[in-house]
């Protein structure tokens, strides 16, 4: 029952947004595109930053290696 | 009533709550500013008092914003005669303003006692002078501000500076600045604790007995005065501009609208009655619920003025028969409108978030949480 | 009636403190997004270090912040205290934007910076990280709401002039909003100010690194600030070009002083890269062209032509003579309201009332007005060429100068040895004030272009101002240049220590003296514990 309502939620959700979008999309194309661009470009420098830690992680993996071989 | 009327006074009403916004919540922040040097003593007490309000000062600051855009916005002739007509009061007032913000974020960023004994006198002014400006200004819409029109309404403004500081509007001021006070010594009563408290306590009571005797005293001397009244104009709700009537002064005529209407006179009581209550609240140490009644007594106060002046927003001197009036100086029905809708929607948002905000933040101010937090002003 | 004077004195006002603001705007709209960004990384993660990063950039988020709200008051004032006349004539509609801002924008972004400042230990995480991204979005919607009111300026649309109430009024808020000149200023503006943000941050990020202080915070912020950085550019420039084209259309002699343009071309027209433009005889001294360039630019076609001055001149003095008449009918009509003979000349000459406005100035009496005096006016409608064209081309220099930057930033963060590469850290930390500059340079761009109008083609800058003496002018400009002194460098002061201190906490209160590795290493350790 809890997922199903769940679902329900998400869903009407996602029909609201998408009609919100239709709309904007239609009215204002460069509000639209701020709002999605805006949000990709925080992901992206989300991702960046979790990026450098697992690089940081691998590299220490490894040198680990490389001092046992050596 | 036709709609146009209906929206007009709708935004007379929604102005008087953003007033009545503005004077409660910045009114308490310049309050708790201007009592500063007096509850704290050393810098650690004085970094307390700053940290009660510290988390919604911004917030609060936005009424101030708000009480501007609103009247530029539902009533432009208004904010265009007003804003340039009281040029150097309103240069005054800003330049105290803008040192607030500066105030509580810059403050305690340095550890010299010089520095921070600057920004707390800095506090001091932008706490005073702001709120007995807006004092004075109500004061003086009782008199009328010299300004006339041209053709095309340009508003030209013929007074001086020191005009605007005639005894009623100083009078007016200084009740403006004693319930600022009071606001601001019980919110610090609400998040302090001993020493700090009572001098909260103190401050909060003088305050109230103060703001009692003049607004008393601020009603006979209305009862005296001339008033102003709109003998011919076109109707309410058509689309006019102040060249279009016709006003005549007269004794005691700011007091008709309570003689033509008697219920309006629950209005000043309601004023009478906060503060009055809130002097015993704040006496009993219930300082949330003073804080509760000090709000009532400014909208009791702002609400008098407002139904004395009705329906004149800011009369002329110089020139009576070109008063603005709420009729002939509203924005169009279309804007009304819309600022209605959004007012509707945002209003109550803004109400619940801004409570949500003091809900999480509630509690007391202890010392040494203010100087162990790097966050703290 | 208007002393000119006044008006100029009111006009350097008004540049001087929006300038000024808009020297901590865009700080703010782009690092409250890198802060959310940062938080992001925090709460999905849950590495200790991003809460670090995350409080230390918003500590120097707030310096800014702070001056940026209190300057920002003073622009809500003065549109009333200096602008009266311009505040009445379009309050109807310029009101509204800057009303709902305070409700729907100013009010989310100040509630909540109470709560990103003081709630860490209140909040759960997740909810931490919804109040940042509120101030993120209070703040961005702030600049919508601004910047919509001021497209209201630039391209006046969604309203229409009432003889009756002597104004001009809103006819459709929807227009108004969905203005095309306030949606690509609007996005054009709020990327400049992630590009701001992301510069910032690196720059600074940049100097620990050259001094190796808090180098794991300043890897992280770096990689996070050019990738943020080199997209928000690549959208800046987007946009600039955008805004160019929408503009250009409906703002002819503000493309006309961008491009140096004095005599109209045959299409496809060539660009002027640098020329040495002169107002007086109206030609440029000496100048670098690229054929077919500027057709391109501003009409994305090979056979487009925009009109040059000369011919703006020409259409300028038939539309003052069209507007002289609706003038003098809305003068009947003020006189005596009821008049069907003048309302319907009005209504005749409608459209050009502004023209009519920009003669009175040198004719009291328009219907009076000689030849000569509507030449002058109309060669009033050309702005300045020279400061235009030339903040014009420093900004887009310095847009793809930051593009540059950023794009080489990327390369050398991701492959992770940013650290070795010393003389770019040393670019980075010089790099800081370009963001600022260009912000500035496109402001110039905009508001000098669209004079001699606060409202184009509608209402003249010289009727605009409030009918003040020239003593309170001087009056209120030494108080600004005053206060803004002492603010700027109480300002850069506290900026800069809080930057050298770093964010090591337990030295806020004192100088705190270098931080040595050993420190940052421990550190890292107490983190992992932590975690």
């Amino acid at each position: 029952m809890k997922t199903f309502l769940q679902f329900i939620l998400f869903m009407v959700i996602a029909v609201v947004v998408i009609l919100m979008a239709i709309v904007l999309g239609e009215l204002g194309a460069w509000y639209f595109a701020w709002l999605v661009g805006t949000g990709m470009i925080v992901l992206i420098t989300a991702a960046g930053g979790a990026l450098l830690d697992a690089q940081d992680e691998h590299a220490a993996h490894e040198a680990g290696i490389g001092s046992v071989d050596a | 009533m036709d709609t146009y009327a209906l929206l007009q006074i709708t935004w007379w009403l929604l102005l008087g709550v953003l007033l009545i916004g503005l004077a409660v919540m910045v009114g308490m922040d310049m309050g708790v500013g201007t009592i500063l040097r007096y509850v704290g003593r050393t810098d650690l007490e004085r970094r307390v008092a700053l940290n009660i309000i510290g988390p919604h000062w911004e917030g609060n600051q936005v009424w101030f914003v708000l009480g501007g855009g609103a009247v530029f916005a539902a009533f432009p002739l208004i904010y265009a005669t007003a804003f340039s007509g009281f040029y150097v009061v309103m240069m005054l007032l800003l330049w105290s303003m803008i040192m607030r913000p500066l105030g509580f974020e810059y403050r305690s960023k340095l550890p010299s006692e010089a520095w921070r004994n600057t920004w707390d006198w800095a506090l001091l002014v932008s706490g005073l002078v702001p709120m007995v400006v807006f004092g004075a200004a109500f004061g003086n819409l009782f008199h009328g501000a010299p300004f006339h029109f041209s053709w095309n309404l340009t508003s030209t403004y013929t007074g001086s500076f020191l005009g605007l500081l005639n005894p009623f509007a100083i009078l007016c001021g200084l009740l403006s600045a004693a319930l600022s006070v009071f606001m601001g010594a019980v919110t610090v009563m609400n998040g302090a604790e001993g020493v700090i408290h009572a001098r909260a306590r103190t401050l909060a009571r003088v305050s109230s007995v103060l703001a009692i005797v003049l607004f008393a005293i601020g009603g006979f001397w209305v009862r005296g005065m001339q008033g102003f009244v709109l003998t011919s104009s076109p109707a309410a709700g058509i689309a006019q501009t102040p060249l279009q009537q016709n006003v005549s002064l007269v004794d005691g005529a700011w007091f008709a609208n309570f003689q033509a209407h008697p219920v309006l006179w629950l209005v000043p009581a309601l004023g009478f009655a906060g503060m009055l209550l809130g002097l015993l609240a704040a006496g009993a140490r219930r300082s949330h619920l003073a804080w509760w009644l000090g709000a009532v007594a400014w909208l009791g106060v702002i609400g008098t003025a407002g139904t004395a002046l009705f329906p004149f927003l800011l009369p002329s001197s110089s020139m009576p028969a070109q008063s603005l009036t709420v009729w002939n100086s509203s924005s169009s029905q279309l804007t009304l409108t819309w600022m209605v809708g959004f007012a509707a929607v945002f209003v109550p948002l803004v109400v619940w978030y801004t409570s949500w905000a003091f809900y999480v933040m509630r509690g007391k101010v202890k010392a040494e949480h203010v100087s162990a937090d790097e966050h703290a002003y | 009636m208007h002393d000119i004077n006044v008006v100029d004195l009111s006009r350097l006002q008004f540049a001087l403190t929006a300038l000024y603001h808009f020297l901590f705007v865009p700080l703010t709209l782009g690092l409250s997004f890198l802060l959310a960004a940062m938080e992001t990384v925090y709460v999905t993660t849950g590495k200790p270090i991003y809460r670090e990063i995350t409080q230390f950039w918003s500590k120097l988020f707030l310096i800014n912040f702070a001056l940026g709200v209190a300057t920002g008051l003073t622009m809500e004032f003065e549109f009333g205290t200096n602008w009266s006349f311009y505040s009445s004539f379009v309050g109807d509609i310029f009101g509204a934007p800057l009303a709902i801002e305070g409700l729907m924008a100013f009010f989310l972004e100040a509630t909540f910076i109470g709560l990103m400042v003081f709630g860490w230990k209140r909040l759960k995480r997740g909810q931490h990280l919804a109040v940042t991204y509120m101030v993120a979005f209070g703040s961005n919607l702030s600049a919508l709401w601004i910047l919509i009111a001021n497209s209201f300026m630039q391209t006046p649309t969604g309203a229409s002039f009432n003889p009756v109430t002597m104004r001009m009024e809103l006819s459709s808020l929807t227009e108004l909003i969905f203005n095309h000149d306030a949606q690509a200023k609007f996005v054009h503006t709020s990327i400049a100010g992630y590009v701001t943000g992301a510069i910032f941050v690196a720059g600074v990020s940049a100097w620990y690194l050259l001094k190796r202080r808090h180098v794991e915070l300043a890897r992280r912020s770096f990689r996070m600030a050019v990738l943020f950085g080199v997209l928000a550019t690549a959208g800046v420039i987007t946009l600039g070009d955008a805004l160019g084209f929408i503009g250009g259309q409906a703002q002819p002699t503000k493309l006309a002083a961008m491009e140096g343009l004095w005599k109209s071309e045959p299409a496809p027209m060539p660009f002027n890269l640098v020329a040495f433009p002169s107002q007086k005889d109206q030609v440029n001294r000496g100048q670098l062209q690229v054929p077919y360039a500027l057709s391109l630019l501003v009409t994305h076609s090979m056979d487009g032509t925009v009109p040059g001055v000369d011919r703006l001149e020409l259409d300028a003095i038939a539309r003052i003579r069209n507007g002289i008449p609706a003038v003098a009918a809305l003068q009947s009509l003020s006189a005596a309201p009821g008049d069907a003979a003048a309302l319907a000349t009005f209504h005749a000459h409608e459209k050009d009332l502004g023209y009519g406005f920009l003669v009175q100035r040198y004719a009291a009496d328009v219907t009076q007005a000689t030849d000569a005096q509507i030449a002058t006016a109309a060669r009033e409608t050309i702005p300045q060429v020279a400061p235009i064209f030339w903040s014009f081309r420093v900004m887009v220099l310095m847009g793809l100068l930051m593009l540059a930057y950023f794009v080489l930033a990327v390369i050398y963060s991701m492959r992770n040895n940013i650290e070795h590469q010393r003389w770019f850290l040393k670019i980075a930390v010089w790099m800081i004030p370009v963001p600022f500059l260009a912000c500035e340079m496109g402001w110039l761009v905009a508001e000098l272009g669209r004079q001699p109008w606060t409202v184009y083609g509608m209402l003249p800058t010289w009727m605009s101002a409030s009918t003040h003496g020239v003593g309170y002018m001087i009056f209120s400009l030494v108080g600004f240049v005053g206060l803004y002194t002492a603010f700027i460098i109480a300002e850069m002061y506290l900026m800069v220590r809080a930057i050298r201190i770093g964010p090591d906490a337990s030295h806020a209160g004192e100088g705190a003296g270098p931080i040595t590795d050993t420190s940052q290493a421990a550190r890292l350790a107490g983190y992992a514990q932590e975690a």
